[in-house]
């Protein structure tokens, strides 16, 4: 392979250039005449370039926040099970962008068998996280009926009975105040027609049983509840006390009204539950997401604090910095001119890498920074196999110019060999290795692949420009023992 | 100049490399015992610490929760082992250089930590939640990372030898020379895994020091070793492959030691670069990344040994064993 130095290569290097500097600058210019922070996203019309984002999106271990694997279990039966993953994945979305969070992801994982969802919340804690994903949602009314056998629980000799009602048949939930005293947060809902139906059976029958037999009688009730199952019913004499108490204190109760004032024919009316403004929220926002089709389990969750995630950018940037000028300090020391002009094909690398980190967008985690300030290595390595070929060709009694061209074809290989080593080991890793490595392995794949263009065609075609000036030519300034031109 | 790059002009202008080569000699394949015994001291304590001892498993591997806890009002270690004894959840606790508590307990349940976390702050004090993380592994996802990073290691080799058997094939011996080489160099990168291993292994158990903790970082750092081990074996082999070509007249022997002279400078330096930035990453790079840069740090000095000591005279070895038509 012959890197000939061509105007065409060179108008390549040069366009490669420019588009890094372009995103750079444009991403830039845009931040500082609009007095935004010189990183992250901003708000509003982020810096972008066709719908390309011009910014460096970090991940969670660097700008805080949590992450939470999740394992779907209990599939419903006959039903796809990719279509009952994105469903969950929908019902998720939904809840996330009603808390207004950030970039938020939620991804599909699990292969094949489906059964694996990741959601990523920058800037949430684990609890709040949980406890928006940790219910399934749907909304249960059951009336209650008589049963001799139940002799415990909140009504003995009564046991709730699920109605057909879902939260599938609320058109809309939302919270506010109580619009009939004006103080506590209660969740305003509207259900369709098919459940306003129901809703005025339901209420009907409990309204009649509140004339006859008074408020404090069981039938009285119309209940609320938060996924309660049939399972639940099953035990009630067991578990009846506990399920009937609110969610803070365990259970699934919402609120057990009585309806002595008449029956609600529209199917519309509000829920007291005794509610803070949060709760009173966090019900609309369940009822509105729609209920979660699957059960599910919660297998890691990892949380980092902001401040936490914004040192660690703020270390390793400073080591990646301090990292690059002693490499730049000993390569300008010990191969003198083709030295420095290696430092500058070093920078120019690490403005195409960030740009391209920039535009993919790869999500830059703590291992992938790290990733990358190795790739910095490895694009150093193609520098010296070169000058130290360059030496060795110079002390065999060649021209300056003819060296230059023998040392970048001869080290060729050895570049091309170990560098195509590095790309396997990085490719197997972005497809079989754990989720953290990953991250890791798309910056190092990145860097290497640019890194063989700037070592060998940019540092090559600089060394050749450079060259064809008499001052250059001297022994001296290439650090070789003797120059000959 | 551009003519001078035409292909095909290379075997009228190689230079003659015995000129070409430095003046000082050393006959490293005439000593390759000394150095095979070299690695196995060092890499022996290591093996039967990993057998005897096993690992210091991090957070990801053992599965189970972590938390890093800033305290508001710094707190001693004693306060805090004193509220987490109360909790009766196994906990362990560690103090960081900053200050920042690492608790370890067994429970997975998210209520049960919020409980644990709220315990705490009623007992010690407020924490800081800015400067706080929580990692919660399920036994599961332990496994499978495991699983995969075996997986991930094994098919990177496998792919890596046949790349090099691929690459080096043309030489003397074909196909067969070419597994040659890729099985030196394979063997020269299970020497620095094992190294590395075995060294983090008894940093871990034996000095019991959080920085040997075996986690997905250092998995990362014994992947990149690999691929550095390997790099650096490569451009020794390359070498080898050309003075094969260019210098008939020379022993098998001979051509490898010439080699490994001619490599010898941009081994070193290209391992001082690589030293240079983790030892900034080391010095300077924060909490997190100190044990991945020791772990790579001790790989890459390993990498560049075996590619120099270990990889070429094995390959001598075996073309002894298993000799090839010249």
């Amino acid at each position: 392979m012959q890197f000939v130095t061509s105007g065409l290569v060179r108008a390549i290097v040069v366009v490669l250039l420019a588009f890094s500097l372009f995103v750079d600058g444009a991403g830039y210019v845009y931040r500082v005449v609009n007095h935004y922070p010189l990183t992250g996203p901003v708000p509003g019309l982020p810096p972008s370039f066709g719908g390309w984002p011009l910014y460096m999106h970090y991940g969670l271990d660097l700008k805080g926040g949590t992450d939470i694997q999740l394992q779907l279990t209990d599939f419903p039966p006959g039903q796809d099970r990719q279509s009952v993953q994105q469903r969950f994945i929908e019902v998720v979305q939904k809840r996330v962008n009603a808390l207004g969070v950030s970039e938020p992801t939620v991804q599909p994982g699990g292969g094949g068998n489906h059964d694996r969802v990741e959601v990523q919340l920058p800037g949430v804690g684990t609890a709040q996280a949980v406890k928006l994903l940790g219910e399934k949602g749907k909304l249960v009314i059951t009336r209650w009926v008589p049963d001799s056998s139940i002799t415990a629980g909140p009504y003995p000799g009564f046991k709730p009975e699920i109605t057909k009602m879902t939260s599938d048949m609320l058109t809309s939930a939302s919270a506010g105040l109580n619009p009939q005293t004006g103080a506590g947060w209660v969740v305003n809902f509207q259900f369709n027609s098919e459940g306003a139906g129901i809703f005025n059976q339901l209420t009907t029958d409990a309204y009649n049983v509140c004339q006859s037999q008074g408020t404090s009688a069981a039938q009285c009730h119309v209940t609320n509840w938060l996924d309660l199952s049939p399972d639940d019913i099953a035990q009630w004499n067991t578990k009846g006390l506990d399920l009937y108490k609110s969610r803070d204190q365990g259970g699934k109760l919402i609120s057990d009204p009585s309806i002595p004032n008449g029956a609600i024919p529209n199917g519309q009316g509000y829920i007291e539950g005794n509610f803070s403004q949060d709760s009173a929220k966090n019900l609309a926002i369940l009822f509105n997401s729609g209920s979660i089709p699957v059960n599910f389990t919660l297998l890691s969750s990892y949380e980092v604090g902001a401040s936490l995630g914004a040192q660690s950018i703020k270390l390793s940037v400073a080591a990646a910095l301090l990292g690059l000028f002693v490499v730049i300090v000993f390569m300008v020391a010990f191969y003198r001119l083709p030295g420095l002009l290696a430092s500058l094909a070093l920078l120019s690398y690490a403005g195409v890498v960030l740009a391209v980190f920039k535009m993919v967008p790869v999500t830059l985690t703590l291992a992938g920074l790290a990733g990358f300030i190795l790739s910095v290595g490895m694009a150093v390595d193609a520098n010296v196999l070169i000058f130290e070929r360059f030496k060795e060709e110079m002390r065999a009694g060649r021209t300056i110019s003819a060296a230059v061209d023998a040392a970048v074809r001869r080290a060729w290989p050895a570049i091309r060999d170990s560098n195509t080593s590095t790309l396997i080991t990085s490719l197997v890793l972005i497809f079989a290795a754990p989720i953290q490595v990953k991250g890791f392995a798309v910056t190092l794949a990145i860097g290497v692949i640019i890194s063989l263009v700037t070592a060998i065609i940019i540092t090559h075609n600089m060394l050749a420009i450079v060259l064809n000036f008499g001052w250059a030519r001297t022994g001296g300034l290439l650090g070789v023992a003797r120059g000959r031109a | 100049m551009a003519e001078l790059s035409r292909p095909g002009v290379a075997a009228e202008e190689a230079a003659p490399p015995a000129v070409a080569a430095p003046t000082r000699r050393l006959d490293i394949i005439g000593r390759r015992n000394v150095f095979f015994l070299i690695s196995l001291v060092i890499i022996i304590p290591g093996i039967v610490s990993m057998v005897a001892n096993g690992f210091r498993l991090g957070i990801d591997f053992a599965g189970g929760n972590e938390f890093f806890l800033a305290f508001q009002n710094r707190p001693t270690q004693q306060q805090v082992e004193a509220a987490v004894a109360q909790e009766g959840v196994n906990g362990l606790v560690q103090q960081t250089g900053n200050g920042t508590f690492i608790i370890r307990t067994s429970q997975t349940d998210t209520a049960a930590r919020e409980r644990f976390k709220s315990d705490l702050e009623k007992k010690v004090g407020p924490i800081d939640t800015d400067n706080s993380r929580d990692d919660q592994v399920g036994a599961t996802i332990a496994g499978e990372t495991v699983r995969s990073a075996a997986l991930a290691i094994v098919v990177a080799s496998t792919l890596i030898l046949l790349y090099l058997a691929f690459r080096f094939r043309k030489v003397q011996g074909g196909w067969r020379s070419g597994f040659q080489f890729g099985g030196s160099a394979l063997l020269a990168l299970l020497h620095d895994v094992f190294l590395l291993c075995g060294i983090f292994s008894i940093l871990g158990t034996v000095f019991k020091l959080r920085i040997g903790e075996i986690d997905s970082l250092f998995l990362t750092a014994v992947l990149t070793v690999v691929g550095f081990s390997v790099h650096d074996t490569i451009v020794v082999f390359d070498r080898i492959r050309e003075n094969m070509i260019v210098s008939s007249r020379l022993t098998f022997e001979q051509v490898v030691n010439l080699s490994i002279m001619q490599t010898a400078a941009r081994s070193i330096i290209t391992s001082f670069t690589v030293v240079l930035v983790l030892l900034s990453l080391l010095l300077f790079g924060g909490d997190t990344l100190k044990g991945f840069a020791l772990a790579l740090l001790i790989g890459i000095v390993s990498g560049a040994y075996s590619s120099i000591f270990n990889a070429t005279p094995l390959l001598v070895v075996w073309r002894r064993l298993q000799p090839v038509r010249r």
